[in-house]
């Protein structure tokens, strides 16, 4: 199988500097390039596993990848890329180093290996990572709040308990989030509607800034989460993981577990299990408990996995399941209520600690089915992919008649199948091709309030997706056709009659991307890119009121699809390992924006409310990200963030509501070993700022009230440290959120009407990975 | 071999995109349902002298349905100088039969509470009130009430109906908490 290796592959030693002399030792730093051996040119997509820590790598546009946190000891290293021959090889650490790995081209010979995973580091497009090591640092938080690492991206908030994020001033809707590579459908209709993901799952979450359909399809106009899980483990033995958190602010314990195991009878055939419970109170803010905002999760996957050198199968199986209770004080009846609570001093509600959840209260389960063959042929390498999804989202209104009843029962049944071939033509040309279909069906249960019409949905899309390379630079262009039928059961007015609508959206969009290396360690790229949504259910047929906003919502049936042009200049810089910069500039132009327009007050039994209709305008919106960080030695390291973003509404000649306000933050992390077991010791200090929202419509005080928010800042501390206990790691951190319990309120908290951000929290971590 | 799998791939692809795409049985939609819809409010009011009269107010909209709907408000018209016994009645008469929902509000007293404000408070119009109903625990209820009426004028009462108030002593709406469930503005005449 792996014939002629000897002679194809050379691994070269540029250089290594022992950094313990100590054998047994872990910590090492493998850094790895990953070269054509004809012409020595980075290689790229490449997938990279190693056997016996179970850990995969991707290498990046340079071809380069590291190996941290290496132990001592022998390990066999695989690398998969397509049109190249499986490469597996040797690796004695000892020390750290720098190697390079040459593969060579398959040459169109029919039996060679050509085995990637998923094909997202493929597209050219302003991204960013949190890695397995930023994920277990985070763990126990919602995915909406880990993502807020990542620069360009801020969260929409109900409370401390539902999050969701925001990406250059676009939220729900507007991004698509692949769980597992599977389009996630649960239900994002409302800012009080979180994702419905575990991120105990996930291995490592990328985030691709702008607008991105053609690969990922329609609605991806502010960006891309991808929520990837690590391959589950093939080769004979044993292993997981076991993760604990707990919270003080809201007594949360959080347990999570992992077991994997690979068949010895059965060569390449693997089982993954894993759960995740999770519960939590009331949260405290400064001076006061948040009445009714516990938390419960119980989640599981599970995965078999079938893994041979030219093909492939994997069937995988998760189920989330939530209850989030909802401070009882955001519920109001009117307009009257809204500002009484508004203009209170102490929150409206009180209560002390419980870890009951009452009404108002959301029960949500989210099941994914997915199945997935591949197989690699002359042409390339194949993917087809079948995914169901089960979403089940009940709302508990606060009632006058005590009953067991939900007053919401949503159901979301979603069917997906993708076929995508990654191939290569000649030497300089990659490219992906595929098809797309979608099904979906929306209905609720007699005897709910109407939030959302009964519909049914489907659609199918086809895409071409090529990369030219050449030397120091490439360019990337990519063309999607979508199609989408909605066929929509409404009951309306006084009678609620039902009645049918259909419609039909069709699109193409489009992606022409150039980036070029102008010094080794020194990009810059250019992307330009389309994509576009049709408008959603609730804003065609809202009708009705909005409980925590006290205002009613009122569809348009003629809205037509937005879409987005978006340009993004990014240059990324990494010279001597020291000072590492990245600035990234963007423009995008979404024609026919959706939003709430406010309009003539209605009486109801309840006394007056505000009216919010659906409206379209086009929106400009231009922001920047910038990164920097600087390590003065192997000890210390600095980082700065900022982000900001400049959104226009063009046909008013006006600011958009509810954009994301400037932020900066900046950090200093010291890492240092103590002993032999006590490694990777690290204290850091985190400090945030947001500035207060200046850029508001100039209607702003009549349409909402009171003005955003005064600026804040924040600061977090954590140490952390690796207990190397003969071979067996285990991971340890304590860390303070909100370390000054400062009282602050964020403009897109959804609370910020009616109570302070969360107080001090104080989080221990412990990590324990096993091998047997 | 290889070319046998791209084959049947591609078809499996196409054909089940083809087939969702052609699917068309018709959707059963369940009629949705107004949660504990409150339709009106009728004041039963009772004097010297025989005088029994009733008060209504009705909103009919808010249910699938946006645009302001039919509104039918009575002007509470009373002599000055008087007492008055009132009651208040809610119903819901969305449905048919029409649905009383008085008694349900009144054996959940003590998270219910009903306020009246005069406008103007005092003087030539105005309303005061007393003796209102207690829930069990003593606390206001309200939903029986005494109107002393002032000197003839005209004025504006408004009734306003709270679910779990957080603050039972309060006399206005403000300052009581909780969630409004009706809100009632009646034109006075006193004459």
């Amino acid at each position: 199988m792996y014939r002629s290796l000897a002679a194809i592959v050379v691994v070269w030693l540029c250089c290594s500097m022992p950094l313990f002399a100590q054998q047994d030792s872990c910590g090492y730093t493998i850094k790895c390039l990953v070269v054509e051996s004809h012409s020595g040119r980075p290689l790229f997509p490449v997938s990279i596993y190693i056997d016996e820590m179970h850990r995969e790598f991707e290498a990046d546009e340079d071809g380069r990848f590291t190996i941290d946190k290496a132990c001592a000891g022998v390990y066999h290293i695989h690398f998969h890329a397509a049109g190249y021959e499986h490469l597996v090889q040797q690796l004695h650490v000892t020390a750290n180093a720098t190697l390079k790995f040459k593969l060579a081209h398959t040459a169109n010979m029919l039996d060679e290996v050509v085995v990637t995973d998923e094909h997202t580091h493929t597209i050219i497009q302003s991204k960013d990572q949190l890695k397995q090591s930023d994920i277990a640092a985070n763990s126990g938080k919602t995915l909406g709040d880990m993502l807020q690492a990542v620069n360009g991206v801020s969260v929409i908030s109900n409370g401390a308990t539902i999050a969701k994020p925001v990406i250059h001033g676009l939220h729900s809707n507007r991004i698509v989030l692949l769980n597992n590579g599977i389009r996630q459908e649960d239900q994002q209709w409302g800012g009080e509607h979180a994702p419905n993901i575990d991120p105990f799952l996930a291995n490592n979450i990328t985030v691709l800034k702008g607008a991105a359909s053609v690969r990922y399809g329609t609605d991806a106009i502010g960006g891309v989460v991808l929520v990837e899980p690590a391959a589950v483990r093939t080769n004979a033995g044993w292993d997981g993981e076991v993760n604990l958190a707990g919270f003080s602010n809201n007594r949360m314990g959080v347990a999570s577990a992992m077991l994997q195991h690979g068949f010895k009878a059965v060569p390449g055939l693997g089982i993954r299990v894993q759960g995740t419970f999770k519960k939590g109170g009331n949260y405290r803010i400064p001076g006061y408990w948040v009445a009714n905002t516990g938390v419960e999760e119980n989640n599981f996957s599970g995965a078999i996995a079938y893994k041979k050198l030219h093909y492939g199968a994997e069937v995988f199986y998760s189920r989330f399941n939530a209850s989030l209770g909802i401070y009882r004080g955001s519920h109001t009846g009117n307009e009257k209520d809204l500002m009484a609570a508004i203009k209170s001093p102490v929150p409206l509600v009180q209560s002390g600690f419980s870890y009951d959840i009452d009404r108002p209260m959301q029960h949500v389960t989210h099941d994914l089915v997915k199945a997935k063959l591949y197989a690699d042929s002359k042409i390339g390498h194949w993917d087809l992919v079948y995914a169901y999804q089960h979403n089940y989202r009940q709302e508990y209104d606060v009632m006058r008649v005590n009953s067991d009843k939900a007053q919401l029962n949503l159901t979301l049944n979603t069917q997906t199948l993708n076929l995508n071939l990654e191939h290569k033509l000649g030497h300089d040309i990659t490219g992906q091709a595929g098809i797309d279909g979608i099904y979906q069906e929306n209905f609720f249960q007699t005897g709910d309030r109407l939030f959302i019409p009964n519909y049914r949905s489907a659609g199918a899309a086809a895409y071409l997706i090529e990369r030219y390379r050449k030397n120091d630079w490439m360019l990337e262009g990519g063309v999607r056709f979508d199609y989408r039928n909605y066929d929509v059961y409404n009951p309306e007015g006084q009678n609620q009659q039902v009645v049918n609508y259909l419609f039909d959206y069709n699109s193409m969009s489009g992606t022409l991307a150039f980036r070029q290396q102008l010094k080794p360690g020194w990009h810059w790229s250019a992307t330009l890119s389309n994509a576009w949504r049709a408008p959603q259910a609730s804003e065609l047929f809202s009708a009705g009121l909005h409980h925590g906003a006290a205002r009613i919502e009122i569809g348009d049936k003629t809205l037509k699809p937005e879409r987005s042009y978006n340009l993004n200049l990014e240059t990324d810089f990494n010279i001597n390992q020291k000072l590492s910069a990245d600035v990234s500039l963007y423009s995008q132009y979404i024609n026919d924006y959706i939003y709430l327009e406010p309009g003539a007050d209605i009486l109801t039994i309840r006394g007056y409310f505000k009216t919010f209709s659906y409206r379209q305008t086009n929106a400009w919106l231009n922001g920047a990200d910038v990164s920097l960080q600087y390590k003065f030695n192997d000890h210390l390291k600095v980082h700065a963030k900022g982000s900001t973003v400049l959104a226009r509404n063009v046909s008013k000649n006006d600011w958009l509501i509810l954009m994301p306000a400037d932020r900066v933050s900046l950090g200093i992390k010291y890492t240092t070993n103590i002993s032999k077991t006590l490694q990777d010791c690290y204290i850091s200090l985190d400090g945030r700022y947001v500035f207060e929202q200046k850029r508001i419509p100039s209607d702003f005080d009549s349409i909402d009230y009171p003005r955003p928010p005064a600026a804040y800042l924040l600061a977090d501390a954590e140490i952390g440290a690796t207990l190397q206990l003969r071979k067996q790691p285990l991971y340890v951190s304590l860390g303070v959120t909100n370390l000054f319990n400062t009282r602050y309120r964020d403009y897109l908290d959804a609370f910020r009407y009616f109570i302070d951000q969360p107080g001090r929290n104080i989080v221990l971590r412990v990590r324990l990975p096993f091998n047997f | 071999m290889k070319n046998t799998f791209v084959k049947i791939a591609s078809l499996t692809a196409l054909s089940a995109i083809l087939f969702t795409a052609c699917k068309k049985d018709k959707v059963e939609t369940p009629a949705p349902v107004e949660q504990e819809l409150i339709t009106t409010i009728k004041l039963n009011v009772t004097g010297d002298g025989g005088f029994n009269k009733t008060f209504t107010y009705k909103v009919e909209n808010g249910f699938g349905s946006t645009t302001q709907g039919n509104i039918t408000k009575d002007d509470v018209v009373l002599a000055p100088g008087k007492t008055y016994n009132v009651s208040v009645e809610l119903l819901n008469e969305k449905v048919s039969p029409v649905e009383n929902l008085t008694e349900e509000v009144v054996g959940e007293s003590d998270e219910h509470l009903f306020l009246f404000q005069s406008s103007p408070a005092t003087g030539n119009g105005a309303i005061s009130f007393s003796d209102g109903s207690k829930d069990g625990n003593g606390s206001p209820f309200n939903q029986t009430i005494k109107f002393n009426t002032a000197t003839a004028g005209n004025g504006a009462l408004t009734l306003t109906l709270k679910h779990q108030p957080t603050n039972k002593a309060a006399t206005i709406p403000e300052a009581a908490g909780g969630e409004t469930d009706v809100e009632a503005t009646f034109a006075v005449k006193l004459q």
